[in-house]
């Protein structure tokens, strides 16, 4: 199966809400090994700059991959411009999308379908769970966390992507639990050890790597970063590791060994 | 009806003793080391190619974030972040000249030995030309950039352009001077084989609701569309004032783009941030370059070179 990213002109499949402001995106996926989880794709869905803006892609991981309908998913929440071009699309229409790019999971974990797992979401860092979750033969539970209940996607989607979830938020709104979403995570790791797989906001990766330090567990995450050009010229994704070298996100991630990142090194 | 066959325009584009196949050069930092992007873009179809810029040891570059898009622009504080130029040799050279692609190192440092020095490597290195990013911080004055000082960014040029040899140094100027003219005429007069301008506009993009910079590095430096008219202006007063040939950008994303800097003044164009935008884009521009050049009956893109016909008061 081809890697190497391409651009093209993809047909939209169908637009489904999923929650506030949180929307799945079906497209006829190009061709690309998109079922490594954390592997990210940019998608434009305006037009070309000065005209055309905001002025660059915007970059997602793709939530689920069907490669006998050659179906892709992804989960996107409305926060600005970009998303908002992307949330009026509607089936027969097209979208740009470059990619496959970056590596997931498979690259640090070939075994990964076969591995127990607690995976961590923060946020809409849901999206990539999915995909991993799609393929894992081994038991797994989802911890899922948004800062507001009211933003928790649909209970019944969430219920039909991870058969064991925990889903939690600040305000304790919606059909939720109260609290952070390191809580039950701990409480699970107390009573059974396994390795953690998470996406979510910097400051969640980063309470995340101490907490796999004192477990002992592997950590792998899959981190955010401002995109410019995705393709691993631009450097705007780098970031240090533990033994002083670097990577680029786009490239070398967006999963990364949570244990070898320099978390203090934004 | 006579069925004459149109004239391909000529974009053969001389820049002092460099004879480039067009006027498109990829611009430091947004094309990597020069393969990165190949599938998308070979760098043989392009004029020339910059690599990102070189220092004597690899930078670490700055802590992110390192880049934010602001009105419709992109406003980038990477700092640097390079392999040094023993690396660069070794590694990233020679596939990259394999490809007959017409190659410039861009030259950082934080003194003038670093530029000295690194000029002397890079005169017995494959590279065609050197382009000196004269915006860095010089240590030796707290960190005032070397390009703020015609007179400094003068005796920088000299300080690069002997030891590079018979290589060609391009001086690459900041954008907000006192006079850039001025700082054109010193950098010309201390021996640059070209002039490229503009860097990046420095900027400072703050998010209200947190009341920080959204920037690691605080302030950083705007590319793209929105900085468009100023390289204009200053590509403009530039060609006024020197000889020298003019390497014009900023906000470059179309054919007419490249127009407007060669009627200003300009012989040649760097595509930044539109390859950012889509890495195809140098391609598309060259197309239509043709198209536009064929379709106004230009016949060569140096017939257009500051033919800039003055003020719209007919």
């Amino acid at each position: 199966m081809t890697d190497a990213p391409t651009i093209t002109q993809a047909p939209v499949l169908a637009l489904t809400w999923r929650g506030q402001n949180l929307f799945q995106l079906t497209i006829l996926a190009p061709p690309g090994d998109w079922g490594d989880p954390g592997r990210l794709a940019k998608l434009r869905a305006w037009g070309q700059p000065p005209a055309g803006q905001p002025l660059l892609d915007r970059p997602f991981s793709v939530h689920r991959y069907r490669p006998g309908a050659r179906e892709l998913d992804f989960l996107i929440r409305v926060v600005g411009p970009g998303t908002q071009a992307l949330a009026q699309l509607r089936p027969g229409q097209t979208l740009q999308i470059t990619g496959p790019l970056g590596q997931g999971l498979r690259r640090l974990q070939p075994d990964f379908p076969q591995t127990p797992l607690y995976l961590v979401a923060g946020g809409v860092g849901l999206a990539p769970q999915a995909n991993l979750l799609d393929q894992l033969q081994a038991p797994a539970h989802l911890f899922y966390g948004e800062r507001r209940g009211q933003a928790l996607i649909d209970h019944d989607y969430l219920a039909g992507l991870a058969p064991n979830f925990t889903a939690i938020s600040e305000d304790g709104l919606g059909y939720g639990q109260k609290g952070q979403v390191t809580e039950p995570l701990l409480a699970a790791l107390n009573q059974e050890r396994r390795a953690i797989f998470a996406c979510g906001p910097p400051g969640l990766l980063t309470a995340l790597a101490p907490v796999a330090r004192t477990y002992k567990v592997p950590y792998w995450a899959s981190v955010e970063a401002f995109l410019a050009c995705g393709l691993g010229v631009c450097l705007s994704c780098s970031r240090a590791l533990t033994d002083g070298s670097r990577i680029r996100l786009c490239q070398d991630g967006p999963v990364v060994d949570g244990l070898t990142l320099d978390w203090g090194k934004p | 009806m006579i069925d004459s066959k149109p004239q391909t325009p000529d974009l053969t584009t001389r820049l002092g003793s460099l004879t480039l196949k067009n006027p498109l050069i990829a611009a430091s930092g947004v094309f990597g080391y020069g393969l990165e992007l190949a599938e998308f873009c070979p760098p043989a179809q392009l004029g020339a190619v910059i690599c990102k810029g070189i220092s004597l040891e690899p930078w670490p570059g700055n802590p992110g974030p390192r880049a934010v898009e602001a009105a419709g622009g992109l406003v980038n504080a990477i700092g640097l972040e390079n392999m040094g130029v023993e690396a660069f040799l070794r590694q990233a050279l020679p596939p990259l000249k394999a490809t007959q692609a017409v190659v410039g190192a861009n030259v950082i440092g934080h003194e003038l030995a670093d530029y000295a020095r690194l000029a002397r490597i890079l005169a017995d290195s494959p590279v065609d030309f050197l382009e000196l990013n004269i915006s860095c911080p010089n240590l030796a004055q707290g960190g005032l950039s070397f390009g703020s000082d015609p007179d400094l960014a003068a005796r920088l040029t000299e300080a690069a352009v002997n030891p590079a040899g018979p290589k060609p140094v391009w001086v690459k100027l900041p954008p907000l001077v006192t006079d850039i003219a001025l700082l054109a005429k010193k950098v010309a007069n201390a021996g640059a084989a070209a002039i490229s301008l503009i860097n990046t506009v420095p900027a400072l993009v703050i998010n209200a609701r947190t009341q920080r910079a959204v920037l690691g590095n605080l302030t950083g430096g705007l590319s793209g569309p929105p900085i468009k008219p100023l390289a204009l202006r200053q590509t403009f007063l530039c060609a006024q004032a020197v000889k020298t040939p003019i390497v014009g950008m900023g906000g470059i994303l179309r054919a007419e783009d490249v127009v407007e800097f060669i009627l200003a003044g300009a012989t040649a164009t760097q595509i930044a941030t539109a390859i950012l935008v889509d890495p195809r884009s140098p391609l598309t521009i060259l197309t239509d370059l043709r198209t536009w050049l064929t379709r106004e009956k230009v016949v060569s893109l140096a017939s257009l070179r500051g033919a800039l016909k003055g003020a719209n008061n007919p």
